[in-house]
């Protein structure tokens, strides 16, 4: 990775931070579906990056979300969650669709395959946060539709802040 | 050995992964460490700042809201005074002496809502007085229209309070009309409603009915609204009500806040430990 492109993926992730920690924590549509737009560096980062620096973003970037919203590693625990498995499934589809290079973003990747590769991390980091933060077993349809229609209005941001992004 | 190094070299990643998974629980599960609760919550002095600056934006399309819940307030205490002025003590029974000590025993301060969150499973609001102003974790916090929470982390400047819209926070209200008490507890689910549990089912509860902090607490002045009934419903199986009251504060529009300091708190407090270690 050159030094360019650090200092662009380190703007992005600020970016998305910013976006967060000042709008979409207050933006919650019809008490239900909630926008952690904040993970979205996290999975386009570049596919061939290091696995260790991207566990190591991933937390700093979940602690950071934590510390605003009182939450103590609740967001650290999840986001370092899908930045492990991201490799796995990166790889899978690689396998899949017998591409050489690994490449993320819906230019690369093409709409399917970008939505196929996002909506599963976005639906097991958003399961695990409100299943932590759920505190009692009567709240647990409450909380699976809460999952539902967070995963869908997220996916369904980080798709249109992808096609309108010039890379 | 060195089958060891070669194992921690080839797994490396699932290791810092389990290594921070752990972390971050441990983080969770020990809330009130000491780093826990002195940087890492929005009393943080550099994060309340920034959150300050997002909200203040917010804050002026809310006036109309904050002006008219300071009105109906100050319509309020005028009728309390007039009360108050005009009625001796009465009810009290023949030889009970109000101690002046006592009737003073709560004092005021007003603090700006510097975050506010009402939309998850357990809430907290961060406001701008701290420690600096005489805050202290364990103190109460009231509104214009009613109960907030109480006081949990305290920075300098800044403190956080656990919202009544908390899994871990109860409050002991009193029905005026039908004078029963019980606990005001929050289920998770809709901001506007609580429910209201342990109130026997042999007496009558109204529909409508003001519900009130109770007598019996210590950390809340008696009086102070908490909400109106909104249903009532008995489960046939149990001796209880399950009450559903409409929370008196608006929490999307909480600005201003008193935090309640309770003076002869840690006279109370102490009386009752030693109570407890007299049973042991």
């Amino acid at each position: 990775m050159s030094l360019r492109e650090a200092i662009q993926y380190s703007l992005m992730i600020l970016l998305y931070l910013f976006l967060q920690i000042f709008f979409m924590r207050n933006i919650v549509l019809f008490n239900y579906a909630f926008c952690f737009i904040y993970i979205a560096p996290i999975l386009l980062l570049p596919a061939d990056m290091d696995r260790m620096y991207t566990l190591l973003i991933a937390f700093a970037v979940g602690f950071l979300v934590d510390v605003f919203s009182n939450t103590f590693g609740m967001h650290a625990s999840a986001t370092v969650l899908i930045a492990y498995l991201r490799p796995f499934l990166i790889h899978y589809q690689m396998k899949s669709r017998g591409a050489e290079r690994a490449e993320v973003g819906i230019r690369a990747q093409g709409l399917g395959a970008f939505v196929s590769y996002i909506f599963p991390l976005i639906l097991i980091h958003h399961s695990m946060l409100f299943l932590m933060e759920m505190n009692n077993f009567g709240m647990i349809l409450y909380t699976l539709i809460r999952i539902g229609a967070s995963t869908l209005f997220t996916t369904i941001l980080i798709i249109l802040l992808e096609l309108f992004s010039k890379r | 050995m060195l089958q060891l190094v070669d194992f921690v070299v080839r797994n490396r990643f699932f290791l810092v992964f389990v290594l921070l998974e752990v972390l971050s629980v441990w983080m969770i599960v020990r809330n009130n460490t000491y780093w826990g609760a002195t940087y890492f919550n929005t009393s943080n002095y550099y994060v309340a700042k920034t959150l300050a600056f997002s909200n203040s934006v917010r804050d002026y399309t809310k006036l109309n809201e904050i002006n008219a819940d300071l009105a109906s307030e100050n319509a309020h205490l005028h009728a309390l005074v007039a009360k108050l002025s005009q009625t001796n003590p009465s009810q009290l029974p023949a030889g009970y002496v109000p101690d002046s000590a006592f009737a003073a025993r709560f004092s005021y301060t007003v603090a700006k809502v510097v975050d506010n969150e009402t939309n998850k499973a357990n809430n907290v609001i961060t406001i701008d007085k701290g420690t600096a102003h005489g805050i202290k974790p364990g103190m109460g916090v009231i509104s214009a229209t009613g109960v907030v929470g109480k006081v949990r982390f305290c920075s300098e400047h800044y403190s956080v309070i656990t919202s009544i819209l908390h899994s871990n926070f109860m409050v002991s209200s009193k029905l005026v009309r039908s004078k029963e008490i019980g606990y005001a507890k929050w289920d998770g689910k809709d901001p506007n409603l609580i429910d209201m549990i342990d109130v026997s089912k042999y007496t009558k509860v109204y529909k409508g009915d003001s519900a009130v902090t109770s007598d019996q607490n210590s950390v809340f002045p008696p009086n102070i609204m908490v909400g109106k009934v909104e249903s009532v419903a008995v489960n046939p199986n149990q001796t209880f009500y399950n009450i559903v009251l409409k929370l008196a504060t608006d929490f999307r529009n909480l600005s201003y806040v008193y935090v309640v300091q309770n003076h002869q708190l840690v006279e109370q407090e102490n009386l009752k430990a030693r109570t407890i270690e007299l049973k042991k």
